[in-house]
């Protein structure tokens, strides 16, 4: 799991609502894949992340500041959070990383393929 | 190097196949998406007229395809061993180039890939007929190695080259293999294995080619029906639709693409295929439009698994990321997601556990005003959605979308034969009615609908974009 994808996911615990990001990750097993940078993507994925507490509004002309989107690059896209798990904040209910895949699954459904 | 800009031109779309004129290479042939396979045009016409129910007349007319012209026969064959050569050489030429790399260039070297090079450049100004063929039908095999699903495409040729390769005594040691395809009037006359040997006897009488039911050197297609006669040469050993890239194929890839392809997919977005089993979609999607972050997710260990192997078969891991939660309840915030695409399970193979209305307003919840949502629904998905739901609408809910001014459209790759009894069994792409027709469904306005064929069934592509709260 990315840590873009990871910012795109928040508890669907019923009840919890927006309370329920960001999912706190713990990571057991990380590995750093490289990927091809890709500036203008990394630009357009900024103003769609939820940063918490950092002020919405990103530094001017931060789409031609190479150094940043390559940081931000690294940050989002190479980072596999391969083992490990994500809490909901608020309920406390864990959900597993297993082999890079989150299951975030509620209930104890499964269909056979 | 400037490659000539190759676009198609004389395209001409009848009952599922497509056919188009091009000067395009193989290599830009191989890309086309939407279609099953790929044939070379020796002949189109008229089909038979099986009325009379004189057999030995109409046996005459199918040897008149061979006999009255055989020169149009010789230049699609030389044309397409010309494709195949330019194929091979080029090929090796860049192998070749490899092996340069590795090693130290001697002067012999560059002048014979500098020879190559200028024959490729006078290959790519041919112009050759090609058919396209896509559709699904259902009709009897004589060799029975065709899929059921086709797109034609016819090209013309250049006269140029036509006039040189007429007759070149090479031609003659060809083995064949003729494949038959027939429906309508006339399979109730022929079968297409009685086709398959006139055509095939036809050939050897006037070509001296051999037959060669295992491994010929050519393969021969023909396809009869009430709207055309057509014959072909099938381009590429496997089907357009097998794709490189794609280890194990879900959904079939023509109809995964041409759902991306609607699903109006921009640089940046957030794309999320809800119930991606092995991920065909994606990959598709991915593949065509790499500037978007995708999202699979599904509930099935089995598939996620599959739907991996196939990412990294694919080297599209970076793109695609997986989660492993349910359809009803995805843990995603509201209106986070830009494009919506899925394969909505139906038929044996898949149990839907949930049904179609909670699922589609899961997917409402989590997609953008604004955004697309592209489904496919089988004829009772669409049933489902229009029983009950919205029942205040009328029949004819055009009043409702203010978005988009009247787009129904309904384009048509129709199965000849009549699929179901909501269809009318009109041979030719209607673009009036999109039956079945489906309501709003909340937020969700629909826009278009695509009838498709999965083979033995029909499918429709449905797409809706979610109207802004303020507009009504």
């Amino acid at each position: 799991m990315k840590l873009l994808t990871h910012n795109f996911l928040s508890s669907h615990v019923k009840g919890v609502g927006p309370r329920g990001f960001p999912l706190r990750l713990q990571a057991s097993e990380v590995r750093i894949m490289p990927v091809e940078f890709n500036p203008d993507f990394v630009a357009r994925m900024i103003p769609k992340l939820s940063l918490g507490e950092v002020p919405t509004e990103p530094i001017q002309g931060y789409e031609q500041n190479e150094d940043f989107l390559r940081t931000m690059h690294h940050i989002l896209l190479e980072v596999e959070v391969m083992e490990g798990t994500l809490q909901c904040p608020e309920s406390g209910r864990v959900f597993p990383i297993t082999r890079g895949i989150p299951n975030m699954l509620l209930s104890d459904e499964q269909t056979e393929a | 190097m400037h490659i000539p800009s190759c676009q198609p031109h004389k395209v001409e779309y009848v009952s599922g196949k497509v056919f188009f004129t091009t000067c395009s290479d193989l290599n830009m042939l191989k890309k086309l998406k939407s279609a099953e396979r790929l044939f070379l045009l020796i002949k189109k016409q008229f089909p038979f007229n099986v009325s009379s129910v004189n057999k030995g007349k109409i046996c005459n007319e199918m040897q008149r395809l061979i006999n009255d012209d055989p020169e149009s026969w010789l230049n699609t064959i030389s044309i397409w061993k010309n494709l195949l050569e330019l194929d091979a050489k080029k090929k090796r030429l860049s192998q070749r180039d490899a092996n340069l790399l590795k090693r130290k260039m001697g002067e012999n070297d560059t002048v014979i890939t500098k020879k190559l090079k200028a024959e490729q450049m006078q290959k790519t100004q041919e112009n050759r007929e090609y058919q396209l063929e896509k559709q699904a039908e259902e009709e009897t095999l004589a060799q029975g190695n065709f899929l059921t699903s086709r797109e034609k495409l016819q090209l013309e040729e250049c006269q140029n080259e036509a006039a040189e390769a007429a007759g070149t005594p090479s031609q003659n040691d060809l083995t064949f293999r003729v494949s038959c395809r027939c429906s309508g009037a006339v399979a109730k006359t022929f079968s297409a294995q009685e086709v398959g040997r006139i055509i095939g006897i036809a050939l050897m009488k006037q070509f001296g080619w051999k037959a060669d039911l295992r491994d010929p050197d050519v393969e021969i297609f023909i396809h009869l029906n009430d709207i055309y006669s057509v014959v072909g040469i099938p381009v590429f050993r496997a089907p357009l639709a097998s794709r490189a890239y794609i280890r194990t194929a879900g959904l079939r890839s023509t109809v995964a693409w041409a759902m991306a392809s609607v699903a109006e997919i921009k640089a940046g977005a957030l794309v999320l295929d809800p119930m991606c089993g092995l991920g065909t979609i994606l990959l598709e999607a991915a593949k065509e439009w790499p500037d978007a972050h995708y999202v699979g997710a599904d509930v099935s260990d089995a598939q996620l698994r599959g739907a991996r192997d196939n990412l990294k078969a694919a080297g599209l891991e970076d793109k695609i990321a997986l989660l492993q939660v349910s359809v009803v309840e995805l843990p995603l915030p509201s209106e986070s997601v830009d494009v919506i695409i899925s394969d909505i399970p139906f038929g044996k193979k898949f149990k839907l556990g949930k049904d179609i209305k909670s699922i589609l307003r899961e997917m409402e919840r989590v997609l953008h005003a604004g955004g697309t949502v592209v489904l496919l629904l089988s004829e009772a998905h669409c049933r489902s959605l229009t029983d009950g739901e919205e029942s205040s609408i009328p029949s004819n809910s055009e009043g409702r979308r203010t978005d988009e001014p009247g787009a129904e459209k309904c384009l048509i790759p129709e199965g000849e034969t009549g699929t179901s009894e909501t269809v009318p069994p009109s041979l030719e792409a209607s673009n009036q009615e999109c039956l079945p027709k489906i309501p709003p469904f909340g937020s969700l306005m629909p826009v278009e609908c695509y009838k498709v064929s999965l083979g033995k069934t029909d499918a429709f592509i449905y797409k809706y974009k979610k109207s802004h709260s303020s507009g009504l």
